[in-house]
């Protein structure tokens, strides 16, 4: 890009010039022809772009690395182009034969790596790095820097679990290898470690909203490297069993100040809506459960058919809404010393009323070589941000698809309006977004120090002082209403403050040495961290007004209080040995030992060694010449890497505080201790290739990976019966439960398409694949359930279990309906006529099973559907995911079409529960008029289920029963509700237009781009509900793929400009 | 500064950061929001603190939604149609599924599980056993009644003295129905030895309360046997029962003289009140008394819109149930026109104004917190009875009654005239199986008892309940009138009948399904049972 830039420019630049000498040698010179042979030492290139300058004439390189070019004026200028080299520009002079040597661009081969307390030259990595740039932050509208990563490197996963603006998404490296124990990885930026998993303390667990990588502005990212096998991530040791995800943000450059400014307005909305009842068909539907004795007769439905439409909550309730971006960076320097400073502001209105998220970022960093020896540096970044979440995530979606069309959004006189009953109603969630106060505001302070010092040449030390503060104050205000008749007169109002405190201190003594054909760089050292966090929490109700909200306007009687504190620490001693031999082998070792406060003393310590080999085999004679291959390096690695995500003090046991009314305060038992809790670990090996054909035109990295996870970290699962469940439960026991393992295979494929003057195209596909299975759990019944909570509903969705991957979908199978009354019986293999298997404690009647439910599968064979025919019926975790990225750039245009998918998973669409049921009081999909209408066969016969059959209504449907226990049993969690999550999606497309540098030279500026991205454009899928990619719920690995009401991700369309001063 | 010298500093340093051992003191962190076991279970005060959250916390589930839906909804006090917390027990189709009773089995066992914490830790305490069994009897007390629900509900369940065991196996067998009441009468028995004479702290358990609750369970227990149509009860239980209500009524408590007085929140913790669970006023969630929400038939009561009693009402078979003059009535459930002085005071008062055709639930219901400070949004700050005096004295009257037909032992009339001359009602002069159940019915309407005494005559006259059941015509909800004056209800004839359906009403409605997550975690639920090994020996000389 950047030689594609410079390239352009300095053509344009000459422009002028070269159209005169263009006329001139018209005039006065003979045409010719010029042909020669392009190289690079090692041997032709193909695909070089020759051009004469000034003008259209252009051609390319053959095979062979030939080219012809006619038409030449004798006295013009060729431009010899080609990625990865640099341009020259070459003087005819007469010449008919012109044989080049190209020269490889250091720029690109040098590229730099970020790994842990140092970084490497990539073509010296022995690990699985994969690198983003910056690039795809211009090609993307990203409010998180996470959201990069999906389609982008291989082997990474990333869902958002929300679309609500700033939510969290979850990313996975090469599969979940962790049940329960924070499956994030790490974040290093800049040297600060950022735990994603850690910053969920207890008391403010399964908040989506929670993201802590959103503080950070995708705008002042360098590069992203993901970390993957465990010779890379091992030197993080204890927390690097996710991997390891290390930011690298802007840094000052030596030069004149350089000045940008970045700015993007754009547009978000709804996807797409799904089709629920309008309020005649609402009506109709309402009359004909009154008629079943479901609910009571409604007045108002008499007449159905005058009816309208009825309030659109969908509608009501998703609206375009506004997006802007806007950064400012300068930076420059001296020899000795260099600057960045940047400022941003992005607000990101929500497409659901109620919901936005902004963020304020300062940023700056300044190094300094003070003397000769001696350099110090300071990082620092500030943020502030503020979301608004009015309505809870949780239910937004849900009001949206529940609340009934009989219900207005505002009564004639303006007001908001609300239900005609207070009674299973939803409230009017319009016009509490607009009146009731949900906001949380944080103020992050990111900031790093250090001192390098050079003892000798080769030997430095290096001391680094982070830390990691955040301040966050969560405001809630409940103001009085009526909404039609859903009154409240009592005020409420919540302040939480809290606030963290999170430092690291390390001290990394370096040593390289170059003899011979021998290199060697050792790193050695020493690490202490420690993690505070604590809050504050009042609540006061009695104000006497809903306009000013603080806590003193409250009555002082009803005030209550709260406040908890966590903390924890690591002590860490780590080592790393790299050793290159002509550098065609290389070697990688690496070791830590971590000390952690969250385990008994005797189980602290773990130990975390890896180890990797690298063979650059294109250094090898017999490939030196080699015409296609270019670059060729074989890697293998292994390593062990730990995970500690366990709550502080689950080695002990530990009591609560309970309030009483008269007492003081009480104390309750809050854990079950397990004194034996210790680390678990990852092994993990690696067998990667990375390959270049003729001259980088064609990269290929490729890896097989096996990792295996023991000891997991795990909540036992437990039954309630031992007391772990609800108000006044001990907490179950954390326990190393068990082992898994991944096993993958991802490839990255970067291509250059086409590649002259004019037009470029290049491709990067990224293909992951992961095969996730659970070796063992120590538990009796060998597996783990994943349950969801609906109302007073708590459900089995998912099951984990020994010889499976983790969190398969659990639950009944569905074989077919009672079409007929032979239906009701089957004839075995021995020809004997049996009863078809019936739900428990159901017979054939109207109120039990009945013409029209559901058959379920008897899969043991016991003639009774029950608990025991539970089964397997679907897989969250896709067989492979993929993302396409083509980029296009013709003269000044530059566009980038990124498709991402994945294939092969399921997604439970877990709502079509209650709102496919006909049954249900609340506002419903249309599919649930669907229901299977029933009649009688002889109309003056018996309503005998022999007399009875299915008149119309959907196929797959069950029929609207009065007795809920029928309907309970057809609505049961059943592979009914497990749906194809297969998707492809145009994710991205953008467009950039670079201004003609003449044009903007003139105005003063030294470069103008303007630009537009589009983002979810268009998802090809199956999926019925609203998007496929859920992530997962409740932030728990035991639940991924269970789409329970999430808000959709929005679609964006940006128009933006970036300029160069 | 010379080179080499920031060299040395800096080599210095490095050195001894590098050289230094591990520093295991920087990897002890202390909480301050916990206090870990190391701390706890030495003094008294330690043991009063361990013994508070077993009145309320552990039983918030329980009380939440299951006290009165299973209690009153499925005996058939409560109607109400859309309420899934209610109706499923009620209609007699609840599923191992349905959520209250998930969150009840929980919660009882988290009775059980944090009684069975609070016996372990103080009995690994290095007091005096005097002072040990004094508060191990508390633990016991409640950890007996958790499992006579238990018992009641699910049969055969499992018995746990050490949550610590099941951590370690959760696959185990359960202990036959009458293992369990057993197992909870002993419990009770050490409560009754133990508990002091007076309640250290106003609301806590004395050994009265313990007498008076083993009334309960000898009456439960003394009809078991292997035939549930046997007609009889056995007698030595019979007699058991009415020792410790003799015990019970001798203790400190009184009856309160006003019925309606019972219900309201500046009477917490009143004479009458031998064992109630002790919410907080303006506690936060899982300490709160959530009832009212449930129960309120508007936000015009509540003041906010945790009102959710809107059809949630009394059914017609309660309604019948009351005599004219009962003053009951109006203390328990809330009809048209009827008049309530302590909610929404700051209006005058509060007068139901809706159509007279259905009867709403005042028992719980107290009004906002402009009425009463202690009232907030979900918590209306009430107690929740357990036993109060008036149930051991029904207690009495039942197990003088025996296996006769009728009784006119004075004591046991004295006791019932008192409860039927509180509600303004006329003395009796003989009483009958038939007159007990009446006024257990009334007197405890709503208080989650209900459903109990059908379930212990059902241990001896099973089909008799049964066909009682089946004479409460769930399945047809008749339309009413009311007329709140005279607890008079009329059929309306302008409206029609409207159809219910109902799960079948045979032996199975005696017994809960286990919830059906538990039998997939622990299949041996659903096997047979297996006798449980008393390991204590048995109390013998409580009576003596």
């Amino acid at each position: 890009m950047t030689n594609f830039l410079f390239f352009k420019g300095g053509h344009i630049k000459q422009l002028g010039f070269t159209v005169l000498m263009f006329l001139f040698s018209a005039y006065m010179s003979s045409q010719t022809t010029v042909s020669g042979v392009v190289s690079d030492g090692k041997g032709p290139i193909p695909g070089v772009s020759i051009l004469v300058q000034g003008t259209k004439n252009s051609t390319a390189t053959d095979f062979d690395g030939t080219y012809t070019l006619s038409n030449v004026p004798e006295n013009a200028m060729i431009v010899f182009s080609f990625i990865g080299y640099k341009t020259q520009t070459v003087a005819i002079a007469g010449r008919k034969k012109i044989d080049l040597v190209l020269i490889e661009d250091l720029k690109t081969l040098d590229e730099v790596v970020v790994v842990g307390y140092g970084t490497m030259k990539r073509k010296d990595l022995t690990g699985s790095v994969s690198t983003v740039t910056s690039k795809a932050v211009t090609q993307s509208v990203t409010t998180s820097i996470e959201q990069l990563l999906q389609g982008r490197a291989a082997g990474v996963q990333v869902s958002a679990n929300s679309g609500a603006p700033g939510a969290s998404s979850s990313v996975s490296i090469r599969g979940i290898s962790s049940i329960n124990s924070g499956t994030q990885p790490i974040y290093v930026i800049d040297g600060v470690v950022i735990d994603p998993n850690a910053n969920s303390n207890p008391y403010v667990i399964n908040n989506i909203n929670n993201n802590p990588i959103s503080v950070i502005n995708p705008a002042d990212i360098v590069s992203i490297d993901i970390l993957k096998d465990a010779s890379a991530t091992a030197i993080y040791g204890s927390r690097a069993s996710n991997g390891v995800i290390m930011v690298t943000t802007k840094r000052g450059k030596k030069g004149d100040l350089a000045l940008t400014f970045d700015g993007y307005v754009g547009w978000q909305e709804i996807p797409k809506q799904l089709n629920v009842l309008n309020l005649q068909e609402y009506g109709n539907l309402k009359n004909t459960r009154s008629k079943l004795g479901i609910v009571e007769k409604d007045a108002t439905f008499i007449r159905t058919d005058l009816l309208g439409e009825g309030t659109d909550w969908q509608n009501e309730m998703f609206n375009q809404a506004l997006i802007q971006n806007y950064n400012l960076s300068a930076s420059g320097g001296s020899d000795k010393s260099t600057y960045f400073m940047g400022v941003g502001y992005m607000d990101q209105g929500g497409i659901a009323v109620g919901s936005s998220f902004s963020r304020f970022n300062l940023t700056s960093n300044l190094e300094s070589q003070v003397k000769d020896y001696f350099k110090v540096g300071l990082n620092f970044a500030l943020s502030n941000t503020k979301q608004v979440t009015t309505l809870n995530d949780g239910s937004l979606i849900l009001t949206a698809l529940r609340q009934t069309p009989n219900v207005a959004v505002r009564s004639a006189d303006g007001s908001f309006d609300g239900p005609d009953t207070d009674q299973f109603v939803q409230n009017n969630p319009i016009g509490l977004a607009f009146i009731r106060d949900n906001n949380n505001e944080g103020v992050g302070l990111r900031a790093n120090t250090y001192a390098e010092i050079k003892f000798a040449k080769g030997l430095t030390f290096k001391t680094l002082y982070s830390l990691d503060y955040g301040f966050n104050s969560a405001y809630t205000f409940d103001p009085s209403y009526t909404f039609g008749q859903i009154k409240n007169v009592n005020r409420l109002g919540t302040r939480t403050k809290s606030n963290s405190k999170n430092w690291i201190w390390n001290n990394v003594l370096n040593y390289t040495h170059d003899f011979g054909k021998h290199s060697i760089n050792a790193m050695l050292g020493q690490e202490a961290q420690e993690n505070h966090w604590e809050n504050l929490y009042g609540s006061i109700s009695g104000y006497l007004t809903n306009t000013s909200t603080d806590l003193a306007l409250g009555d002082q009687n009803t005030a209550a209080v709260n406040n908890h504190s966590l903390s924890s620490s690591l002590s860490s001693y780590f080592g790393r040995l790299f050793y290159s031999f002509d550098d065609k082998y290389l070697l990688t070792a690496t070791v830590r030992r971590d000390g952690s406060s969250k385990f008994a003393e005797e189980n602290r310590w773990g130990w975390f060694p890896s180890a990797a080999f690298a063979w650059k085999v294109s250094n090898e004679d017999f490939l030196k010449q080699n015409k296609v291959i270019n670059n060729l390096k074989l890697r293998m690695s292994w390593g062990a890497v730990g995970n500690q995500n366990v709550p502080n003090y689950a080695y002990t046991s530990t009591y609560n505080s309970v309030a009483t009314a008269n007492w003081g305060t009480g104390l309750l038992a809050s854990n079950t201790a397990n004194p034996e809790l210790t680390w678990e670990t990852t092994y993990s090996s690696n067998i990667g290739i990375d390959l270049g054909l003729f001259h980088n035109r064609i990269e290929l990295v490729a890896d097989v990976y096996y990792k295996k996870t023991d000891d997991l970290l795990n909540i036992l699962a437990l039954p309630n019966f031992v007391g772990i469940s609800g108000q006044g439960s001990t907490s179950a026991p954390w326990y190393n439960i068990g082992d898994l393992e991944n096993k993958g295979f991802e490839l990255a494929l970067n291509t250059i398409n086409i590649q002259n003057k004019e037009f470029s195209w290049t491709s990067n596909i990224v293909f992951s694949m992961n095969k996730n299975k659970v070796l063992s759990l120590n538990n009796e019944s060998g597996n783990y359930p994943g349950k969801v909570q609906q109302g007073s509903d708590e459900t089995v969705i998912t099951r984990t279990a020994v010889g499976q991957p983790i969190s398969q979908f659990y639950g009944y199978k569905v074989i077919g309906r009672f079409e007929k009354a032979t239906d009701f019986y089957y004839k075995d293999a021995a020809g004997n006529v049996l009863p078809t298997a019936l739900p428990k404690d159901m017979k054939i009647s109207e109120n039990g099973a009945w013409i029209g439910d559901y058959i379920f599968e008897d899969s043991n064979k016991d003639g009774v559907i029950d608990e025991k025919d539970l089964q397997y019926i679907g897989n969250p975790l896709p067989k492979f995911t993929f993302g396409i990225t083509n980029t296009f750039t013709y003269k000044g245009f530059d566009m980038s079409i990124f498709l991402d998918g994945s294939y092969g998973n399921d997604v439970v669409n877990y709502q079509r529960r209650w709102l496919e049921n006909p049954r249900e009081n609340t506002n419903l999909l249309d599919t649930a008029l669907g229901y299977a209408q029933l009649g009688l066969i002889d109309p003056n016969g018996p309503n005998d289920y022999r007399n009875v059959q299915i008149v119309g209504g959907d196929a797959n449907m069950p029929r609207i029963a009065a007795s809920s226990a029928a309907s309970t049993s057809n609505y049961r969690f059943s592979d009914r509700f497990v749906e194809d999550g297969s998707f492809v999606r145009i994710k991205n497309i953008s467009v950039a237009y670079n201004l003609p540098s003449s044009f903007v030279s003139k105005i003063g500026l030294a470069g103008v781009k303007v630009y537009s991205n589009m983002q979810n454009i268009m998802t090809f899928t199956k999926y019925s509900g609203y998007d496929p990619a859920v992530g997962t719920l409740n932030n728990s690995a035991l639940l991924s793929g269970i789409d329970n009401g999430r808000y959709p991700s929005p679609r964006i369309t940006t128009l933006g400009v970036n300029v160069k001063f | 500064m010379k080179k080499i010298h920031i060299k040395r500093i800096f080599l210095f340093v490095a050195l001894s950061f590098l050289g230094s051992s591990c520093n295991d003191e920087f990897l002890d962190v202390q909480p301050n929001d916990l206090i870990t076991k190391e701390n706890f279970y030495k003094t008294e005060d330690d043991f009063k603190a361990a013994t508070a959250p077993l009145y309320n916390k552990v039983w918030f589930d329980f009380n939440d939604k299951f006290y009165y839906g299973l209690g009153d909804g499925r005996s058939y006090n409560l109607y109400a149609p859309f309420s899934d917390y209610i109706y499923p027990f009620a209609d007699l189709t609840e599923t191992g599924l349905t959520g209250p009773l998930v969150s009840a089995w929980g919660s009882l066992y988290n009775v059980v599980q944090q009684s069975n914490n609070v016996i372990n830790g103080i009995e690994g305490s290095d007091v005096s056993s005097t002072l040990k069994n004094k508060y191990i009897a508390e633990a016991r007390f409640m950890r007996g009644t958790a499992y006579w629900y238990l018992a009641s509900l699910w049969g055969n369940v499992i018995i746990s003295t050490n949550p610590a065991d099941l951590v370690q196996n959760p696959i185990v067998n359960t202990n036959p129905t009458k293992d369990v009441y057993e197992f909870a009468i002993r419990d009770m028995e050490f409560a009754a030895k133990f508990l002091p004479e007076t309640a250290p702290q106003t609301g806590r358990l004395t050994k009265y309360s313990a007498f008076g609750m083993l009334s309960r369970l000898y009456l439960s227990v003394a009809g078991l046997s292997d035939n549930p149509n046997s007609g009889t009860r056995n007698q030595a239980f019979l007699d058991l029962a009415k020792k410790a209500a003799v015990k019970a009524i001798s203790g400190p408590y009184k009856i309160m003289d006003n019925y309606e007085d019972l219900f309201k929140i500046e009477n917490n913790n009143n004479t009458e009140s031998m064992f109630a669970l002790q919410w907080v006023p303006n506690g936060s969630y899982g300490v709160n008394n959530s009832q009212q929400a449930y129960f309120a038939l508007g936000s015009d009561i509540t003041g906010d819109d945790a009102a959710y009693g809107y059809w949630t009402r009394a059914s017609n078979d309660v309604l019948y149930e009351y005599e004219t003059k009962d003053k009951r009535r109006h203390a328990t459930w809330m009809a048209d026109d009827d008049y309530y002085a302590e909610i929404s005071k700051t209006t005058g008062g509060y007068t139901v104004n809706h159509a007279n055709t259905f009867v709403n639930v005042k028992k719980g219901v107290v009004g906002s917190t402009k009425d009463n400070a202690k009232i907030s949004k979900q918590n209306s700050a009430l107690n929740t009875y357990m036993l109060r005096l008036a149930e051991v004295y029904l207690n009495y009257a039942e197990a003088t009654l025996g296996n006769n037909a009728n009784t006119s032992d004075a004591i046991a009339l004295e006791y019932v005239n008192k409860l039927r001359l509180r509600a303004g009602l006329t003395v009796k002069t003989a009483l009958t199986y038939e007159d007990i159940r009446h006024e257990r019915r009334i007197e405890l309407c709503m208080e989650g008892q209900y459903w109990y005494d059908l379930v212990r005559r059902s241990y001896y006259k099973q089909q008799e309940v049964i066909n009682y059941v089946t004479g409460q015509s769930r399945g047809v909800i008749v339309p009413i009138t009311y007329a709140a004056a005279t607890n008079t209800v009329s059929v309306d004839p302008t409206r029609d009948n409207s159809p219910r359906a109902i799960g079948a009403i045979d032996t199975s409605i005696f017994l809960l399904p286990y919830p059906e997550s538990e039998v997939i975690q622990n299949p041996l639920l659903s096997a047979a049972p297996v006798p449980y090994n008393f390991k204590d020996p048995k109390i013998t000389d409580l009576f003596n």
